[in-house]
């Protein structure tokens, strides 16, 4: 099997659960032929791939270009993190003023898009994996799941489950903090919540989150919709089709 | 003519080298960044304080400790807050576990296979596959610290404020991995001895890092040839400013030297602030200061690993969980400034705040940039005296210099290509 790992407009983070599959990676090498990963290796080759990764946004005319040759090159492709299947933090400035955005930080002028966009704004993307950045655990799961050709098992139940199961204390009801856990995608393990603070969203929505409940409970914490539409617009999944309309 | 390398590859970002010839000599150099930028600094403005760790950490994947420890300190510096001492340790424990797991990543994953002739990390194990599991239980250690203290690897969730959101009830379980992480790297710091390293110095670099009570990491003054000047004013000494050619701006001292940070400066200017063992470890290898040879830094890496290591134990050992794991921040209108010695060198944060706490301008230059000139001035003292030098040359003889920069592209904004462009 041919593997490729691609790299957009990110911050290399989900690149990094390769490496963290650890002795892992050493046998999955031996298993599949690595052709294209730039951080990994100096021998890169670009041709017909049966299984991609894509890490990171699109966010310039070039990477718009880049995506649609590496779906044409790729039998299975897979978005990997927020950036690639929500657009990432940097998308945040889809609901700003670019110009604005863009003078804060530079004078000259470069090349990029006025908006970050999720991978499936342009191409047909055969697998999303979840997070902010993703885990090794479900970067396992598919790179298994992928070589046996079976579905992988990846959540897509609310992050409320995964907490409860942990035995966490709600953070919401309990200590009264914003928290996207009732929409947002499980399988970080309940972090935030594990550590004293409300869920940020980092994994995603789920498949038609309930907004307006969820606006009804932020309601009773004093919260308003606005308040929980900045969090949204920073849960680095700002820009994801199931909260883009919201927003 | 024109010869070009279409990536420059095991960096940490995208970026290109173009070297411009003129009667076959090179005659100019350019080492820019293609990587899009992300605006980080842009979507900051007018968003709570409390969102800069979660938000700048994402500018890199390899060091997010780094941008979190500036920024929160940014914070405090501004709002006021004293953070206790015994918090201050443990966040000197998380920011060790970044050093270990960035600095293994970089020596093992990305610079040790160009000593052994190899493409990558995966074709070094199967010529050494004790060396290559050295690497992996270097990094692993480093993981489990943050894991430990942050919830995972990469972008930690903890550290907020005032000090951290919740710490754990005991951390005793980390401290086998931590002895045998140390056992593993004086183990291949012994192998790397026999590694042949290029003969090459670095000309006229003022080398700089942070000046504290340990050897730097968590915070501190900024200090250069003797001199120590506040965090507040590293823009009075130090200019960045953006090139065409590069989406990453530059940064040089205000008399136009050229500068370096990273573990060299750090090496150089702190060398007695060393641990017990790293520096026994270092004179072994005739490692003192200065080390100019940017190639060498592998070998700094790994002293610095061995520091971080043997500190880290310390702290694990002395570990009770404290009463409190944060102190209240109550925000207000000001500024604030943070700097921190991220693994590849200073890392500076600047922020001004409302009276709410929301965010009116935030600043940020990280170590990248700063090192950009040096790296630039080097390879243009590598080159110069090449006849005709050819893409697959520069392949083979520029790309390796460059990785032991251990740019990290993505931190300064990413993709090398190499060109050689000849003028008419």
């Amino acid at each position: 099997m041919r593997v490729g790992v691609f790299k957009f407009s990110s911050c290399d983070g989900c690149q990094l659960a390769f490496f963290d599959l650890e002795e892992e990676l050493l046998l999955l090498s031996e298993m599949v032929s690595i052709e294209y990963f730039l951080e990994a290796t100096s021998y890169n080759r670009w041709g017909e791939l049966d299984l991609s990764f894509v890490e990171g946004s699109v966010s310039t005319p070039e990477e718009e270009e880049r995506i649609k040759k590496i779906r044409e090159s790729s039998k299975f492709l897979v978005a990997i993190g927020a950036c690639a299947v929500s657009g990432g933090i940097q998308s945040a400035r889809n609901y700003e003023d670019f110009s604005e955005v863009y003078s804060s930080v530079y004078k000259g002028h470069y090349v990029v898009n006025p908006f970050s966009r999720p991978i499936s704004d342009f191409v047909k993307v055969d697998l999303e994996v979840r997070g902010c950045p993703i885990n090794r655990r479900a970067l396992k799961e598919v790179l298994v799941a992928v070589m046996h050709q079976r579905s992988p098992q990846l959540p897509t139940y609310p992050l409320c489950l995964e907490c409860k199961r942990k035995g966490n204390v709600c953070v919401a009801v309990a200590y009264q903090k914003p928290c996207l856990g009732p929409i947002t995608v499980a399988g970080c393990g309940a972090l935030c919540p594990s550590f004293e603070r409300g869920c940020y969203g980092c994994y995603g929505p789920v498949e038609k989150p309930a907004l307006e409940a969820l606006q009804g409970g932020y309601e009773r914490l004093g919260l308003s919709v606005e308040n929980l539409k900045e969090l949204l617009r920073l849960s680095f999944n700002g820009y994801n089709r199931e909260l883009r309309g919201w927003l | 003519m024109k010869v070009k390398l279409e990536a420059l590859t095991r960096v940490e970002g995208e970026g290109a080298l173009e070297v411009y010839l003129e009667d076959k000599r090179p005659k100019e150099i350019r080492l820019s960044i293609y990587e899009p930028p992300r605006f980080i600094e842009g979507i900051l403005r007018g968003k709570p304080y409390h969102t800069i760790t979660d938000i700048t950490a994402r500018i890199c994947g390899i060091c997010p400790v780094a941008y979190q420890m500036s920024g929160v300190q940014a914070v405090e510096d501004a709002f006021g807050v004293e953070v206790p001492e015994e918090l201050q340790k443990l966040r000197r424990l998380m920011y060790y576990g970044e050093w270990i797991q960035s600095h293994a990543l970089h020596v093992f994953f990305l610079h040790l296979p160009d000593f052994f002739g190899v493409p990558s990390f995966l074709e070094l194990a199967k010529l050494d596959r004790e060396l290559a599991l050295a690497g992996l239980e270097i990094k692993r250690c480093g993981g489990l610290i943050l894991q430990t203290l942050g919830g995972r690897t990469s972008h930690p969730v903890s550290l907020t404020a005032g000090g951290f959101s919740s710490l754990p009830e005991s951390i005793s379980e980390l401290l086998p991995s931590v002895e045998l992480a140390l056992e593993k790297s004086l183990w291949s710091l012994e192998r790397f001895k026999n590694l042949e390293f290029p003969r090459f110095d670095l000309k006229e670099v003022v080398f700089v890092s942070l000046w504290e009570e340990e050897y730097p990491i968590l915070k501190g003054d900024i200090c250069f040839e003797g001199q120590r000047i506040k965090p507040s004013e590293f823009k009075e000494a130090f200019d960045e400013f953006e090139m065409s050619y590069s989406t990453a701006k530059h940064a040089r001292l205000r008399d136009g030297r050229v500068y370096l940070v990273g573990p060299l400066a750090r090496f150089n200017n702190a060398f007695d602030m060393l641990s017990r063992t790293a520096k026994d470890v270092a004179l072994q290898l005739g490692l003192e200061p200065p080390v100019k040879n940017p190639y060498r830094s592998l070998l700094v890496r790994m002293v610095e690993t061995i520091h971080a290591l043997e500190r880290a134990k310390e702290v694990i050992r002395d570990y009770k969980k404290p009463q409190r794991s944060k102190v209240e921040t109550h925000p207000r209108a000001s500024e604030g400034f943070g700097v921190s010695e991220a693994p590849r060198g200073i890392l500076w944060h600047h922020y001004t705040f409302d009276q709410e706490g929301r965010i009116l301008s935030a600043d940020i230059v990280p170590p990248t940039s700063q090192n950009q000139p040096a790296m630039e001035l080097s390879l243009w003292e590598f080159i110069k005296d090449f006849e005709e030098p050819k893409e697959d040359t520069l392949r083979e003889l520029a790309e390796p210099l460059v990785r032991s920069f251990d740019p990290c592209i993505s931190c300064a904004t990413h993709f090398l290509r190499i060109s050689v462009k000849n003028r008419a």
